[in-house]
C-alpha cells in the first residue's frame, strides 16, 4: 500500500538541546507504526511535530502528499492526535464533548452525526457518557479521547502512549478498536512503553534512542536482528 | 466562522461555572444588602435617637433648650448623678453615648447677654460613619438654639442693627465656572455632585478588568495543564480563532458582569442615601446647575466613555492571553498575572487621589504610558468637555491592543506556546 506519512530528515532543537537528530520513517495506509524507546528518547517530541503543534529545526513532513510544515492547516483535516497524559475540559459532559469536536471537525452535519454515533461506541461507556467528565476514572477518561481521536476517520491517527492508564481489559478493547479501524485504511502513528501491546499491534516498529533512529522493522525481524526472545531485549539492547 | 462560534459557545460555557458565578452573585447581593441594612440602620438610628441631660439650672432658657433638644428627635433621659463627671462616667458605664450638661447661671448669663456654656459628652466606641449621626443631630439643634437666642436677644438689647447682620455679616456667593460656564453655587457642591456620579466607573472597571483577565489566563492555562489545548492545536481550526475566541468570551462575561455589578452597587448607593434621608431633595437642585456648567454627558458621551472602557478590557484580555500562554500551570498564572494589576492599579489610584496633569513630567508621563490610565481618565475628562483626549486616549489603547494582538498571533502561531514556560520556581532555584 501506499505511504501516507513520509518523514524525512526531521530534527528538533529545544534551546541547546537537540532532542531529535534528523530521523527518517514513513507509515503506509492501514498500517501500525510504532515509536519505542527510553524516557526522554525523542518520540513525544516526534509525534507533536508530525502532528503540527511543534515546528521542526530541520527536515521534511509528508502526509497524504500535503507538506506539514508548509502547509500544517490542510494536514490538520486529515490527521488526529491523541496528546500524552491529555484531558478533556472537565465541566463538559462526555458526548457533548464528542459533539463539540465532531463540530470543530467537519462542517456537514451528516458527518458530524456520524462520527458522534461512532464515538459513543468506541467508547464504550454507554450511559456515563451523559456524565460530566470529572468524574470519570482515569481509564473512562482515556478511552472517550480515544474514541475522539478516531471517530473523524483521519488518514492518520497520532497516539502517543493510547493505553496508558488502562487496566488490562481496557487496554485490550483499545488495541482492538485500534486494529478494526486500520483495516478500512485509517494509519497510526504511536508510541508505547507497553512491549507487548507493541508486539501485538505494530506491523513495525522504529527503536528510538537520544533523538536518533537505532533500528527498524517489524517486530519479528528486529527480535532476528538482535537475537532476541522478545522486543524487551531489543529495546534494552539499543537503550544500553 | 462557523467553527468559530462552535469554539465561543463552548469558551462561554466554560466560563460559566459555578464556581465563577458564585462568588460574583455574592458580591452583588451584598452590596445591595449592605445598602439596605446600612440605610434601614440609619433610619432606624434616626428614629432612635437618646442622650442623657443634667439640667443644674433649672430656668426657663434651660427647658427651651431641653424642648429644642427633643425636637431634633432626641429622648432625654435624666443623667444618673448630679455631679458632671460622676455623670459622665456612668454615661460611659451603662452604654450611653452623649451627656449635654447645662451647668448654674446658663439662663442667667443669656439674659445679660454674656456667653453661656453648655457642656458636651460624648463616648467613642466605634469610628463607623453611623455612629456619627447623633453627634451631628445635637449639633444642629444646638445651632438652632444658639440662633434662636441670639436673634432674642439682639431685638431686646440692639434694635437698631439688622439681625441677619450680626448673624450672617459676610454673605459669601460661590460661582463655578467650568471652561466658559459658570453657575452660582459652592465648588463643593460641584465637586460631591461629580464624585457620585463618577465613583462607579472606576469601580467598575477595575472590577471588571481584573475579572476578564483573571477568567482569559485561567482558560489559557487550564487548557495548556489539562494538554487540553495541545488537542485543540493540532485540530483543523485557525489559530486566531482559538485566541479571538478566548478573548470575546471572557470579554463578553465581563460586560455582562459589568452590567450587574453596575446594577448591584446603584441597588447598594440608593440604600445607603435612603438610610441619610438624602433621596430626592437634591437632584433637581443638582442637576440645574450640572445643566448650566455643562457637566452632564449626552449619548455621544456615553458611547465614548464605554468605547475608552471597552478598549481597556481588550488589552487587559490580550496582555493576560499572553501572560496566561507563559503560565505552566493554573497556579502561576496568580503571579504571572501580577504586572498586569499593577498596570492596573498604579492609575486607578492616581485618578482617585490626584490630578494626572499636576505631576511631575516624568511621573505623568509614566502613568500616560499606561494604556489603561485613560480609560480611568475618560469620565472627568468627559465632564470637562476635553472629548478629544478621550479620543485620543482610546486610540492609544487600541494602538496597544493592535500590537499586543500581533504579539498573542506570533506566539499562538508558533510553538513557543508548548515550550515556553516559566517556571517561577525554578528561575529562583537558579538563582
Ligand atoms: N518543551 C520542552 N522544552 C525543553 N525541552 C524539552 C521540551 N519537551 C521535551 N524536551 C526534552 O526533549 C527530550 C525528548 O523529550 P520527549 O518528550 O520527546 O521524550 P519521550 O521519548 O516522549 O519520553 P517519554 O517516554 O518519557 O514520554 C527530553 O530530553 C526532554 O527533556
Ligand atoms: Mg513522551
Amino acid at each position: 500500500m501506499a505511504d501516507v506519512l513520509r518523514v524525512s530528515g526531521l530534527s528538533k532543537h529545544y534551546g541547546r538541546l537537540e532532542a531529535v537528530r534528523g530521523i527518517g520513517f514513513s507509515v503506509r495506509a492501514g498500517e501500525v507504526f510504532a515509536l519505542i524507546g527510553p524516557n526522554g528518547a525523542g518520540k513525544t517530541t516526534t509525534l507533536r511535530m508530525v502532528a503540527t503543534i511543534l515546528q521542526p529545526s530541520a527536515g521534511a513532513i509528508e502526509l497524504d502528499g500535503i507538506d506539514v510544515v508548509s502547509d500544517p492547516a490542510s494536514a490538520r483535516a486529515r490527521l488526529s492526535y491523541l496528546p500524552e497524559e491529555a484531558g478533556a475540559y472537565k465541566s463538559m459532559r462526555g458526548r457533548e464533548y464528542l459533539r463539540f469536536m465532531a463540530e470543530v471537525f467537519f462542517d456537514d452535519r451528516e458527518r458530524q452525526t456520524e462520527s458522534l454515533a461512532s464515538a459513543a461506541e468506541i467508547s464504550g461507556l454507554g450511559d456515563r457518557l451523559d456524565d460530566k467528565i470529572g468524574t470519570y476514572s482515569k481509564g473512562m477518561a482515556r478511552k472517550l479521547l480515544l474514541a475522539r481521536a478516531i471517530m473523524t476517520r483521519p488518514k492518520l491517527a497520532i497516539l502517543d502512549e493510547p493505553t496508558s492508564g488502562l487496566d488490562v481489559l481496557g487496554a485490550l478493547d483499545v488495541r482492538d478498536t485500534i486494529k478494526e479501524f486500520t483495516r478500512s485504511g485509517m494509519a497510526v502513528l504511536l508510541s508505547s512503553h507497553n512491549m507487548l501491546e507493541i508486539e501485538y499491534l505494530s506491523d513495525r516498529v522504529s527503536v528510538i534512542h537520544q533523538g536518533t533512529i537505532h533500528a527498524t522493522g517489524t517486530p519479528a525481524e528486529l527480535k532476528e536482528r538482535f537475537g532476541a526472545d522478545n522486543l524487551e531485549e531489543v529495546f534494552a539492547e539499543v537503550a544500553r | 466562522m462557523r467553527r468559530f462560534l462552535v469554539l465561543l459557545r463552548k469558551e462561554v460555557k466554560e466560563l460559566i461555572t459555578p464556581q465563577i458565578l458564585l462568588p460574583f452573585v455574592i458580591t452583588i447581593m451584598m452590596f445591595a444588602v449592605i445598602g439596605q441594612v446600612v440605610g434601614a440602620e440609619g433610619e432606624e438610628a434616626a428614629a432612635n435617637r437618646r442622650l442623657a441631660l443634667l439640667d443644674r439650672d433649672r430656668t426657663e432658657a434651660s427647658s427651651a433648650l431641653r424642648a429644642a433638644i427633643e425636637g431634633a428627635g432626641f429622648t432625654i433621659e435624666e443623667a444618673a448623678d448630679d455631679d458632671a463627671g460622676e455623670a459622665a462616667r456612668a454615661l460611659s458605664a451603662s452604654g450611653g453615648s452623649i451627656l449635654v450638661v447645662v451647668p448654674e447661671g446658663y439662663g442667667a448669663a443669656l439674659g445679660d447677654a454674656t456667653p453661656a456654656r453648655i457642656e458636651v459628652y460624648s463616648v467613642i466606641r466605634t469610628f463607623s460613619v453611623m455612629s456619627g449621626q447623633d453627634s451631628a443631630a445635637l449639633s444642629a439643634a444646638l445651632l438652632q438654639v444658639e440662633q434662636t437666642v441670639a436673634q432674642e436677644v439682639m431685638t431686646e438689647h440692639a434694635a437698631a442693627i439688622d439681625p441677619a447682620f450680626i448673624k450672617d455679616p459676610l454673605a459669601v456667593v460661590d460661582h463655578v465656572m467650568v471652561g466658559d460656564r459658570q453657575a452660582q453655587v459652592s465648588r463643593d457642591t460641584v465637586m460631591a455632585f461629580i464624585s457620585t456620579q463618577t465613583m462607579l466607573v472606576p469601580i467598575v472597571l477595575f472590577v471588571v478588568v481584573m475579572f476578564a483577565a483573571q477568567m482569559v489566563a485561567v482558560a489559557i492555562a487550564t487548557e495548556k495543564e489539562n494538554k487540553t489545548l495541545e488537542t485543540l492545536l493540532a485540530m483543523p481550526i485557525s489559530r486566531s480563532a482559538i485566541v479571538t475566541a478566548k478573548m470575546m468570551a471572557a470579554g463578553l462575561v465581563a460586560l455582562v458582569s459589568a452590567a450587574a455589578y453596575m446594577v448591584g452597587m446603584n441597588i447598594y448607593m440608593k440604600g445607603l442615601m435612603e438610610g441619610f434621608g438624602e433621596t430626592g431633595t437634591s437632584t433637581s437642585a443638582a442637576t440645574a446647575f450640572a445643566d448650566q456648567l455643562g457637566l452632564t454627558l449626552g449619548v455621544g458621551d456615553y458611547a465614548m466613555l464605554g468605547l475608552s472602557m471597552f478598549a481597556a478590557i481588550l488589552v487587559a484580555l490580550v496582555i493576560s492571553l499572553i501572560l496566561g500562554a507563559f503560565a505552566e500551570n493554573v497556579k502561576a498564572v496568580q503571579s504571572l498575572i501580577t504586572p498586569m494589576i499593577v498596570l492596573l492599579m498604579v492609575p486607578y489610584f492616581v485618578s482617585m487621589f490626584v490630578d494626572v496633569n499636576s505631576l511631575a513630567p516624568v511621573a505623568r508621563w509614566t502613568v500616560l504610558a499606561i494604556p489603561f490610565t485613560h480609560a480611568f481618565l475618560a469620565a472627568p475628562n468627559l465632564f470637562l468637555g476635553n472629548a478629544h483626549m478621550v479620543l485620543l486616549g482610546a486610540a492609544y489603547e487600541l494602538a496597544w491592543f493592535a500590537v499586543l494582538v500581533v504579539v498573542a498571533g506570533r506566539i499562538f502561531s508558533s510553538d513557543r506556546l508548548l515550550t515556553m514556560r516559566l517556571n517561577l520556581a525554578k528561575l529562583k532555584k537558579q538563582r
